[in-house]
């Protein structure tokens, strides 16, 4: 059953992950940014096979909910229509195919070869329900959360000015 | 654990966030519609006022200690660092009152305050999820101070090719982290590295290393991870490019030395470079490498000074990454005490740069003709710290340079591959003497169609002059500031004992 | 049965993916979706790593990640509408008035 699911997830991801990236039927960015979407939805499915119920949770929120949103806020903001065509790179393109391909190799590879290293427990017990990730939260990294905080402030006072238009 | 011990050892951060909080607050109250001049002078009066408290309450409430087993390191080490990083932030905040490019004073201030908060964090962390927040703290403030000047389109283009090199950066460091948390199945560095002897050598731990190197070798723009910072350093605001050469630089460096002295010292094994998994000393020797070459090469053809900087930003890069491949104490105050040095001495230079721009209008070596005669403090000023950053004798520079040599020579045993990057290293700062006496030749010889005065802000004047005033006293008595981090080195043992 | 390395294998294909994205797409926001897949690859990891590792600091990780990518975001899109604002564009290739 976990198999099933995994798969499932698995190839959902890596399709909507393709047609986000290399679409063959659409430039629009509109397109790019709901593929984006359904992959993030299907990575946190996996998440719930990992049992990290809560992160899944967060991920649907933040991911569909706010950066999807702020994306195709942006999109209509600016009024962006299909990626113009311009002369196909086609270096660039090869350029960009066989480095990927070959990171993706390398990256594979590695993984395969990691196989039999000691990281191959089964028995897996951890839940990263609400209460034990807030407690570990809450005694071990107190400080990072408080310079998230810091990090928001960032957020808000750079994008504001930024996106603010100037009143002469 | 105990908020009040967390608030006592981060005393120094939460000054700096409340002066934040007032220099926001006070540019938004009673300070909104009155004039620019004023506001700027407020907010840089506040911020200095600021950094020198902490600087202050560091030194005379000197308390160390380790929270949450690293998390949060406070040791004589992190402290002197951090007062120099507050320093190097005070005197961009003055010599941010040369120039007038945008109304949103304040913020920008703000900004500046937040991106030092960033980097005294990173300083003080030992611990990947920690060191990535305040990475990230950083970075997120740099990108909107290189983007800040909002009418410029060549800010907003900087501002944006430096957000998506970052972003890039942080994508790849933070993979490299996830697998160093997958093989060890710790967050801090002391802890991986302990399993990393264990476990047996795997390939995921050289794709880890090079993961890390490539996000950390994008903050201190080294070759091939340096392609945003000619752009940055041209288009953005001077004193955000400032920033980024000096502050960033040096919380960078000693991020980078942490992250491979403390949390992959095992993976350099008993000096076994040539095996695969324990590569991070060659990997890095060939980035000081190019480094060195590009940069040098390069910065010869530039006609713009910053870019000129941004280029030889690089080269300098590639220097102090010698301090990091010596793997030796004497290498980490070699590699600190250049990094901070360099940091007084390029932001001197952009002091200069920052006045000439507002002046003529332009950062063209032709903007620089005359200087001399135009304004003398200003060519004396840049006389020092070009002269430094090339590496002659009595300056900073040349001491900084000197201990970087011996100190990889010494802990590099015998080997050929060090000694010639050390060669190659002395080579060209040779070559790197040529590109600076361009600029210093526009100032002292050439002579301009108009040769008007300049007006230079009293304030900027005397921070100029303490910058260079420094880097000659550095260069003359480099014993204050090495004793001083040798002591702290040693202090600060438990940690980094290596 | 699906073990770590399934997983590892899924997170590298989409960073690789991702890559590929910032490589070759021009439009400034489609390359930034790509940035955030990347990001997305390694919370994987981390997730399916505290998972092997049994203990939650992968998921600690994985969730500051997700705050500091969604402030990210926020930024990086304003910088985008400030450079449309001036040049009216996010076609990568047009951020060239700095290249001599």
């Amino acid at each position: 059953m976990e198999s099933l699911f995994f798969y499932l997830f698995a190839a959902l991801a890596v399709v909507c992950g393709i047609l986000m990236v290399a679409n063959p039927f659409s430039r629009n960015p509109v397109t790019s940014a709901m593929f984006m979407v359904l992959t993030m939805i299907s990575l946190a499915g996996v998440f719930v096979l990992l049992h990290a119920y809560f992160l899944a949770a967060v991920q649907i929120l933040v991911y569909a909910g706010a950066v999807m949103v702020l994306f195709l806020f942006v999109i209509m903001l600016l009024n962006l229509k299909e990626e113009e065509k311009r002369k196909p790179g086609w270096v660039r393109m090869g350029f960009g195919l066989v480095s990927a391909g070959l990171f993706a190799a390398l990256l594979l590879r590695s993984v395969a070869a990691a196989r039999n290293a000691p990281l191959e427990t089964a028995a897996a017990t951890v839940d990263g329900g609400v209460k034990p990730l807030g407690l570990l939260l809450f005694t071990e990294y107190p400080l990072p959360f408080e310079i998230m905080s810091i990090l928001l402030l960032v957020g808000m006072v750079g994008v504001v000015v930024l996106s603010k238009k100037e009143l002469k | 654990m105990n908020y009040g011990e967390l608030l006592k050892l981060l005393a120094p951060e939460s000054i700096l966030a409340l002066t934040l909080l007032l220099v926001l607050g006070a540019d938004a109250t009673f300070l909104s519609g009155r004039a620019p001049g004023l506001r700027r002078a407020v907010a840089a009066s506040l911020t200095v006022a600021g950094c020198m408290g902490a600087i202050y309450w560091i030194f005379f409430f000197p308390i160390h200690g380790h929270l949450f087993s690293g998390v949060l390191v406070v040791d004589p080490l992190t402290q002197v660092t951090k007062q120099v990083l507050l320093l190097l932030t005070a005197a961009t905040a003055l010599l941010t009152l040369e120039t007038a490019f945008t109304p949103h004073v304040g913020e920008y201030f703000g900004l500046q305050l937040l991106a030092t908060l960033g980097f005294l964090f990173m300083v003080s962390s030992e611990d990947i999820l920690t060191i990535f927040v305040a990475l990230e703290l950083a970075s997120l403030s740099l990108y909107m101070l290189a983007s800040f000047a909002k009418g410029n389109l060549a800010s907003a283009e900087a501002g944006l090719k430096y957000f998506l090199y970052g972003g890039l950066a942080s994508a790849f460091l933070l993979f490299g982290f996830s697998l160093l948390y997958g093989l060890t199945g710790e967050t801090l560095l002391a802890k991986i590295a302990a399993k990393i002897t264990t476990t047996p050598r795997d390939p995921l731990l050289v794709v880890a290393i090079s993961m890390v190197l490539t996000g950390l070798g994008f903050k201190i723009a080294a070759v091939p991870f340096q392609l945003w910072a000619p752009d940055v350093y041209e288009g953005a605001p001077t004193p955000s490019a400032a920033l980024i050469a000096s502050g960033s630089k040096l919380a960078s460096f000693f991020l980078l030395e942490k992250m491979m002295t403390i949390g992959l010292s095992s993976a350099v094994g008993s000096g076994a470079f040539h095996a695969l998994a324990a590569g991070w000393v060659p990997m890095l020797a060939m980035l000081a490498g190019l480094s060195l070459i590009v940069g040098n090469l390069t910065a010869l053809a530039q006609t713009s000074v910053k870019r000129l900087l941004a280029y030889s930003a690089i080269a300098h890069a590639g220097y102090a990454l010698l301090g990091v491949i010596a793997n030796s104490s004497q290498g980490f105050v070699a590699l600190l005490f250049y990094v901070m040095t360099y940091g007084f001495t390029v932001l001197g230079a952009f002091g200069v740069v920052a006045v000439v721009e507002r002046q003529t209008g332009s950062d063209r070596l032709e903007a620089f003709a005359g200087l001399s005669r135009r304004s003398p403090v200003l060519a004396g000023v840049l006389f020092v710290c070009l002269l430094s950053l090339a590496g002659i004798p009595p300056l900073a520079g040349f001491f900084g340079k000197f201990y970087l040599f011996a100190a990889i020579l010494r802990a590099g045993a015998p080997s050929l591959g060090i000694l010639w990057l050390v060669i190659l290293a002395i080579a060209l700062s040779a070559v790197s003497l040529f590109y600076y006496l361009q600029v210093l030749k526009q100032a002292f010889v050439r002579e301009a169609p108009l040769e008007l005065p300049f007006s230079v802000k009293p304030s900027t004047q005397l921070v100029l002059i303490l910058l260079a005033l420094c880097v000659i006293l550095f260069g003359c008595a480099p014993d204050l500031l090495v004793s001083k981090l040798l002591l702290a080195l040693k202090a600060a043992a438990p940690g980094l004992v290596f | 049965m699906i073990g770590l390395s399934h997983y590892l294998a899924l997170s590298a294909i989409l960073f690789s993916l991702g890559l590929l994205g910032v490589l070759v797409r021009r439009s400034l926001l489609v390359v930034y979706m790509s940035l955030e897949l990347m990001l997305n690859a390694a919370n994987l990891a981390l997730v399916a790593f505290s998972r092997f590792n049994q203990n939650l600091d992968g998921q600690v990780v994985v969730f500051f990640i997700i705050t500091v990518a969604a402030a990210e975001v926020a930024v990086g899109l304003a910088l985008i509408v400030a450079l449309f604002r001036l040049r009216q564009t996010t076609h990568i290739e047009d951020l060239n008035t700095l290249n001599h």
